[in-house]
């Protein structure tokens, strides 16, 4: 069983945005018409929106050669996603020379559910540095740890965010960091509190 | 006013070109007239549409592939269910072609 102080809750990988540089000038329009399952508008955005259907994501492509892919839920599928995008543009010819340079995991995001409401005003006046709380802007705290330098969203329902990460084990350690402090501030502690200072 | 072109490709603006065509090769219309003809379809066809067509239909399928690019839409779709009041039938692949009326206007 889990104590107080670590838990057995492994945050779940939602997102993976990564960035790869195709090293060649694209002609969009021609990706657009040749592509399957591509938009193109340049009057609202300047680049190619790509879908793939397995690993299910979204690329970006610019006229720049450089591609964004986003909604990969692994590492190893945010490379492949963006070999594929590669691969594609590749294909549809007119573009001689599309290397595949400098791919890189931008971010990472997770998320988790604690399995206990939290006391989000306490959590905001005990680390009132690391912590912006402003319900009437947003419900949920938003905590930026400096070491690992990473974001947190937590909300009451125990339901947590994490967000900012380039490796997944910057994510891991942060959680495994904020868990601790979390179990201070559930909202069944001060129950816990105030029902046995009501006996006493 | 401008026109899509887009229902030359039907089977109805296929035989009006078709006839066209052979009116042309045979000398009894001038090519000027008969793109007339065709520029009068596109307008009349687009009216036709839009007045004269009071049923409704629905398009319900699996999208295999879509496409957005020059400001047309272009979807494939399979096992597409086409439903209105009186029939339903079921397409195994449809390929829909959409076009923005609103920038005709502009």
């Amino acid at each position: 069983m889990a104590d107080d102080h670590s838990s057995a809750i492994i945050p779940t990988l939602q997102n993976i945005a990564s960035t790869v540089n195709l090293d060649c000038k694209l002609d969009l329009k021609g990706i657009a018409l040749k592509a399957r399952n591509a938009e193109y508008n340049p009057k609202r955005f300047p680049a190619v929106i790509m879908r793939v259907k397995e690993p299910k994501t979204t690329a970006l492509i610019f006229a720049t050669g450089k591609v964004v892919v986003t909604g990969a839920k692994n590492e190893g599928d945010a490379k492949y996603a963006a070999r594929k995008y590669a691969r594609i543009v590749q294909k549809i010819g007119c573009h001689l020379g599309v290397k595949f340079k400098d791919f890189k995991i931008q971010n990472i995001v997770a998320s988790c559910d604690v399995g206990f409401p939290i006391r989000l005003e306490g959590l905001a006046l005990a680390h009132g540095a690391f912590s912006s709380y402003e319900p009437e802007i947003f419900p949920g705290l938003i905590y930026r740890m400096k070491q690992p330098k990473i974001v947190m969203l937590v909300f009451t329902s125990g339901k947590i965010v994490i967000t900012g990460a380039k490796v997944r084990e910057d994510i891991y350690t942060a959680f495994d960091s904020i868990y601790p402090v979390l179990t201070q501030f559930s909202k069944k502690t001060l129950q816990r509190v105030e029902e046995s200072a009501a006996n006493t | 006013m401008a026109t899509f072109e887009l229902y030359r490709r039907s089977t109805i603006g296929m035989c009006l070109t078709e006839t066209l065509d052979e009116m042309v090769s045979n000398g009894i219309l001038s090519p000027e007239h008969a793109i007339q003809v065709l520029v009068q379809f596109d307008k009349s066809m687009t009216e036709a549409l839009e007045t004269q067509v009071k049923s409704k239909v629905t398009i319900k399928g699996h999208l295999h592939t879509y496409r957005f690019c020059d400001n047309v839409w272009t979807f494939i779709l399979q096992d597409a269910v086409f439903k209105s009041e009186e029939c339903q039938e079921t397409v195994n692949r449809v390929k829909i072609v959409a076009c923005d009326s609103k920038l005709l206007t502009q």
